[in-house]
């Protein structure tokens, strides 16, 4: 529980971290010596692009003609003098910090202070979109008829249709997490069979055993990585439901509530899953130095013992940035289970489309909550196996 | 008195380079046994066919007169009593360092924990490690983890002990303390075969030097006979390049 806590803790700092050294590179050149220009420079640009947003609502700040005209003059003049310093940074190069009028003190200070107001504004202009926001979502709710405009029809029918939505995404989440873990429990068995190979010690029927084992796990690995995970879940679901009309008496509604799409839509992404994630585990039994085997079995302990108590315990320490990934992809790729009718986020969203006669939308909705999940769980797992020390896998990562 | 590793007309290849061409070899109660010889010669091969790590085609190594060659051999329960100790150490690195040395006697042996832990705090002490047994051991220096090694081989409490080049990846500042946990072993009467390049230690400690050559015992006897007064010609040759980089 604490680490759990202490692992929320780290998140945010975690993440400007991350957001600060991919822009500190691109930063370097321009801030080197207006270091309050350049940044008020970028909340310029941010500015200019939130009056775009909702560009013909106004909210308690832009309404006020006067106060806009000052706040946009002072940007202009702001944005014209950094151009200006900017211009004489290229032509003086290194001689710029010594002669140019932009670096002597009173210049600096005169930027810092300019920077300080071209933030306010930018404040000003943030808070006034919210505002904007607020109004308008809190409009569309109150709302009968679906509204024209693009981001008030997103609302209008995420609103109206929030349990669907809910549901969904509850669905979705319970696929990933469950999917993953007991296509993890699979894995570990899949791989035991996988990684069986004879040795001149064993008996003929050892051996024979040994081989088929080990056949059966890549046949079963190279037969789910070979299909479209939609084909598996039809393939899933019929075979399913017609063990049940096949074998026991019970009627088409009875086998639907034993059956249900949402259990044959979890054992697909189980058995995806352990097909990925025994590869996964094999990856990692087969990157331990083979001296490990050699120093346990040097002591007198067995394959087994060798295997369970030396090897597999690392292998699986490695793979746990592995498993984590797998639930992200499962997370996605629970999305096609739609087909046979699984009601997680896709299918609400298509529901909902089908209901207005509007599609695009819903489907930015879904791909907002979609990459909302996707976020938060791989930064709560890079955190996680950057306490673990593990190697931690930027981004999100794709689909098997 | 028999001997308590003999080996006969051992054979190894691998792939088509033959390793080992007929392998004789016996091995007395207490002995120190050191194989010397150029890389490439064999000898560690050899060391590694003793506890089956490699797998020979043809011949014999009988162990108390066992042979651990044969399929109906309990390998796992002769290998309890085979020590051995590898050049890249192979400490588990899942593993603290006290647990690295009770792992095997808890489950191999079912030695109760409390019991195995004071086996291996004996043992750590012994080498001087007994201020690290709680240490992570992929922390530790490459001689203290050689010590390691040592102690969790011993903690099996084996009749014989290997070591396969202990020393060659360590520093030469720090090749000085394992050497020293070796020569203790001796003198207390392990049974032991060293491959190792350390000449000067072969000379003081060891009973018996066996000099390799191409896949074959080209040469042995008492370190006095073949340090002093080699009778082949490649021994010669081989010691004399020692010769020049050190002085014996």
């Amino acid at each position: 529980m604490n680490t759990f806590l202490s692992i929320l803790r780290s998140l945010p700092g975690d993440l400007i971290r991350w957001c600060g050294g991919k822009l500190t590179a691109a930063a370097r050149f321009a801030a080197a010596d207006h270091p309050y220009v350049y940044l008020s420079g970028c909340a310029l640009i941010l500015t200019d692009l939130l009056v775009y947003v909702f560009s013909d609502e106004y909210g308690f700040f832009l309404s006020c003609t006067p106060l806009v005209m000052a706040a946009f003059a002072l940007c202009a003049v702001f944005a014209l003098a950094a151009l200006a310093a900017l211009v004489s940074k290229r032509r003086l190069k290194r001689r710029y910090r010594s002669q140019s009028r932009f670096c002597t003190p009173a210049a600096r200070r005169a930027a810092r202070y300019g920077s300080y107001a071209v933030w306010a504004v930018t404040a000003l202009v943030l808070a006034d979109r919210i505002h904007v926001l607020c109004r308008l979502i809190r409009s569309v709710m109150a709302m009968d008829t679906n509204p024209d405009p693009f981001f008030q029809a997103m609302v209008y029918m995420f609103y109206n249709s929030r349990s669907l939505f809910l549901t969904g995404l509850w669905t979705t989440l319970r696929l990933a997490f469950f999917g993953t873990i007991f296509g993890f429990i699979l894995a570990i068995g899949l791989v035991f069979l996988r990684i069986q190979t004879p040795t001149s010690r064993d008996r003929d029927h050892i051996k024979f055993v040994k081989i088929l084992c080990s056949r059966f796990a890549a046949l079963y690995a190279t037969v789910i990585r070979g299909t479209p995970m939609m084909l598996q879940a039809f393939i899933i679901y019929y075979v399913g439901f017609g063990l049940f009309t096949d074998h026991t008496e019970l009627t088409i509604t009875e086998i639907n509530s034993i059956w249900s799409f949402f259990i044959a839509g979890l054992t697909t992404v189980s058995l995806n899953s352990a097909a990925y994630l025994s590869e996964v585990l094999r990856g990692g039994v087969e990157s331990i130095d083979a001296g490990q085997t050699e120093a346990a079995r040097s002591l007198g302990m067995s394959a087994w013992q060798a295997m369970m108590k030396v090897v597999f315990p690392q292998a699986l320490k490695n793979a746990i940035p592995a498993i984590g990934n797998e639930m992200i992809i499962n997370i996605k790729d629970s999305s096609v289970l739609n087909c046979i009718g699984v009601v997680e986020l896709m299918y609400a969203a298509t529901s909902v489309a089908g209901i207005y006669y509007k599609n695009l939308p819903n489907y930015v909705s879904a791909a907002l909550i979609y990459l909302i999940m996707t976020c938060i769980i791989s930064a709560f797992l890079n955190a996680l196996s950057r306490r673990l020390s593990l190697s931690t896998y930027r981004g999100i990562p794709s689909s098997n | 008195m028999e001997p308590i590793l003999s080996i006969r007309g051992l054979e190894k290849s691998f792939g088509d380079l033959k390793v080992l061409k007929g392998i004789d070899l016996d091995v007395q109660r207490g002995e120190v046994v050191c194989i010397i010889g150029a890389s490439g010669s064999g000898k560690s091969t050899l060391l590694r066919c003793l506890n089956l790590l490699e797998e020979p085609e043809s011949g014999q190594i009988l162990f108390n007169g066992e042979d651990l060659t044969d399929i109906d051999t309990d390998l796992d329960g002769l290998r309890q009593k085979i020590g051995m100790v590898f050049q890249s150490f192979n400490l588990f690195n899942n593993k603290n360092v006290l647990d690295n040395c009770t792992l095997a006697p808890m489950s191999v042996r079912r030695i109760p924990r409390q019991q195995a832990e004071e086996t291996a705090i004996r043992h750590l002490e012994a080498v001087g490690l007994k201020d690290f047994i709680r240490a992570d051991s992929r922390r530790l220096s490459g001689g203290q983890k050689q010590r390691v090694a040592i102690a969790r081989a011993l903690c099996m409490e084996p009749e014989i002990m290997l070591f396969d080049e202990p020393t060659s990846a360590l520093d030469p500042e720090i090749v000085g303390e394992v050497l020293d946990v070796m020569r203790n072993l001796a003198r207390q009467g392990m049974t032991m075969v060293v491959v190792t390049h350390e000449m000067a230690f072969a000379r003081e400690v060891s009973d018996r030097i066996v000099f390799m050559d191409q896949g074959v015992i080209l040469e042995q006897g008492t370190p006095a006979e073949v340090f002093g007064n080699p009778k082949e010609a490649r021994t010669r040759e081989f010691l004399s390049r020692y010769l020049e980089d050190k002085a014996l």
